[in-house]
């Protein structure tokens, strides 16, 4: 039987190995694939290319194409694919599904008539143009969502945050973010600790309500080690010199092989239009 | 080798105006020496060092750095803040704080950058300092992903780097195997011989006669209790137990109780 704490202790423990895992994990993005060997700031750029193409069709052996080309890509980086499928699939009904099953129905998309059936006397009807939209937005949605999960895993996360300055994003905000990513990290080896230190003095087992006192106190002391975390940071960033204006090491290099890339998802680009 | 680097006359300061941390501080230190500021916990070594790197300013006396006096104001003069961040670096007691960048090789550089040293000479000072520290392979990993030895080094590396002429350090071997203190010492004696004044608070009196020339012991009531060279202090063991230096360690040798102060001298000590 689940206790009530128990729970409370696992789906902690989860989410806080679910966020290492999906948020701070480098392993793919350390591999030495095809994708991990281009310039970030290509890699976006091309990846965001990809997407607005995907956008802007209407044609379903384009979205295919694309589609393979982004498993292509996953194959040639070393990136287990079982892995990969699992982790785009996982998003691809939040996103899709709520849009997809009223479009179906001849009330939103009215045309010539595929089925119809009746469920407790509501009289339903499938669409060709309903199912054919659906088919197609559930596709695009895969494909957009796909690209955007093969740059975030073989990408290095602050890569990504850095490679956003080409965009004219302020540097600022990219150390800020950088620095918040740093952090989050910490409280949450403290939250970990926290947890495994009550559970050492106090044995596995701790009545619940005491537990919560526990809980509530820790959420206590984590603002205030924030709140203190924060001045002690800003002291030693102003011992190494900082005045209000972050500068940051530019160790991006863009090689013939990106340069290659980059001409060839162009220059596809350009014949898919025609 | 005249006018000291810093000097201190009576400084006071308290935390929020209600936790002193410091009674009446006075303290000259040269170009060139090392210094060893040594007392128990709370003691309020820390923020003596916070002081001398000009972050935190007193709240009565004076302390001059370079013939000027740090106070509030001198550090919104561009010029002056930037020329005394250059001179002077401070490796924090906590490593947490100290590297805030997501990676070890952003955290290096952030001072020199800062500093406005260029890139190609900030990233030619990386490759000899991460080779002089040996660590080279950890420069693309996040600073969360690493022990505390290595976080230490790092945070030692991200202020060498800037080249101060006063490397300031807050316990620099706590939590540290014996052999990487050893590293850490022999990278503190290297720094001290390229000329650079050396200032450590530790209470880890292995390290004690190695990297000084002169020890400032902080009391309880938050004074200097003793200013001495090294040798004469730690052969002084009633003052050092006095203030939580070293403790009386009682147990047994073939069922003979005896008890002796507890201060493992070296590698070869036996009880
Ligand atoms: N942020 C703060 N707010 C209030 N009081 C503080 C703060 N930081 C330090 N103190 C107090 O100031 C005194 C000196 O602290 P300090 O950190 O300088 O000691 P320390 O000698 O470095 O100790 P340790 O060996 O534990 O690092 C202590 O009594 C401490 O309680
Ligand atoms: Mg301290």
């Amino acid at each position: 039987m689940l206790r009530r704490n128990d729970f409370i202790e696992r789906s902690l423990a989860g989410a806080l190995s679910f966020l290492k895992e999906a948020v701070f994990s480098d392993a793919c993005a350390l591999d030495r694939g095809f994708l991990q060997s281009l310039d970030p700031r290509i890699k976006i750029i091309t990846f965001v290319l990809f997407i607005i193409r995907v956008l802007f069709t209407r044609d379903i052996v384009i979205l295919l194409f694309l589609y393979a080309l982004c498993l292509a890509l996953a194959y040639y980086s070393k990136i287990n694919l079982g892995f990969f499928l699992k982790r785009t699939w996982v998003f691809i009904p939040l996103f899709s599904l709520f849009i997809v099953i009223p479009a179906l129905f001849s009330f939103v998309t009215p045309g010539e008539v595929l089925v119809s059936f009746s469920i407790s006397g509501l009289k339903l009807t499938i669409t060709r143009p309903g199912l054919s939209g659906a088919v197609l937005f559930t596709a695009r949605v895969a494909t957009s969502v796909s690209f955007a999960v093969l740059l975030g895993i073989t990408t290095r996360h602050f890569a990504l945050l850095k490679a956003l300055r080409v965009f004219g994003i302020p540097q600022i905000f990219v150390f800020t973010i950088g620095m918040c990513y740093r952090y989050i990290y910490f409280f949450m080896e403290i939250i970990e600790h926290t947890c495994l230190a009550v559970k050492s003095r106090s044995g596995a087992k701790i009545h619940y309500k005491r537990g919560q006192r526990i809980v509530a106190w820790n959420i206590a002391y984590l603002w205030a080690r924030s709140y203190q975390l924060n001045e002690e940071v800003y002291l030693a960033m102003l011992s190494r010199g900082y005045s209000g204006e972050p500068a940051a090491l530019d160790d991006f290099r863009v090689g013939t092989k990106d340069w290659l890339w980059l001409a060839g998802v162009l220059i596809w680009m350009s014949l898919s239009f025609h | 080798m005249d006018e000291p680097i810093f000097s201190l006359k009576d400084v006071y300061f308290s935390y929020l105006g209600k936790y002193p941390a410091l009674r009446g501080i006075d303290m000259d230190i040269r170009q060139g020496e090392k210094i060893t500021v040594l007392g128990a916990n709370g003691s309020g070594k820390s923020t003596l060092l916070h002081l001398l790197d000009g972050l935190i300013f007193p709240q009565q006396g004076a302390i001059r750095a370079f013939g000027v006096a740090l106070q509030e104001g001198v550090f919104n003069d561009a010029d002056f803040s930037r020329d005394f961040r250059k001179k002077v670096g401070l490796v924090f007691q906590n490593p947490d704080i100290q590297l805030f960048c997501p990676t070890v090789e952003e955290d290096i550089c952030f001072g020199p950058l800062q500093l406005g040293v260029g890139e190609k000479e900030t990233a030619c000072r990386l490759e000899k300092i991460a080779d002089d520290l040996g660590i080279d392979d950890l420069l693309q990993r996040s600073p969360h992903q690493l022990s505390v030895g290595e976080k230490r080094k790092v945070a030692i590396a991200s202020t060498l780097i800037i080249e101060p002429q006063v490397l300031v350090l807050d316990e620099p071997t706590a939590g540290l195997d014996p052999k990487t203190s050893c590293a850490i010492v022999e990278i503190i004696l290297r720094a001290n011989s390229a000329g650079r004044t050396i200032i450590t608070a530790t209470h880890d009196l292995h390290i004690v006669e190695e990297i000084s020339d002169r020890v400032y012991v902080l009391s309880r009531e938050k004074k200097i209790a003793r200013v001495e060279e090294p040798e004469r202090l730690l052969a002084d063991s009633r003052f050092l137990e006095e203030h939580n230096l070293i403790h009386t360690h009682a147990h047994c040798h073939q069922r003979q109780a005896h008890t002796h102060p507890h201060q493992h001298p070296g590698p070869d000590h036996h009880h």
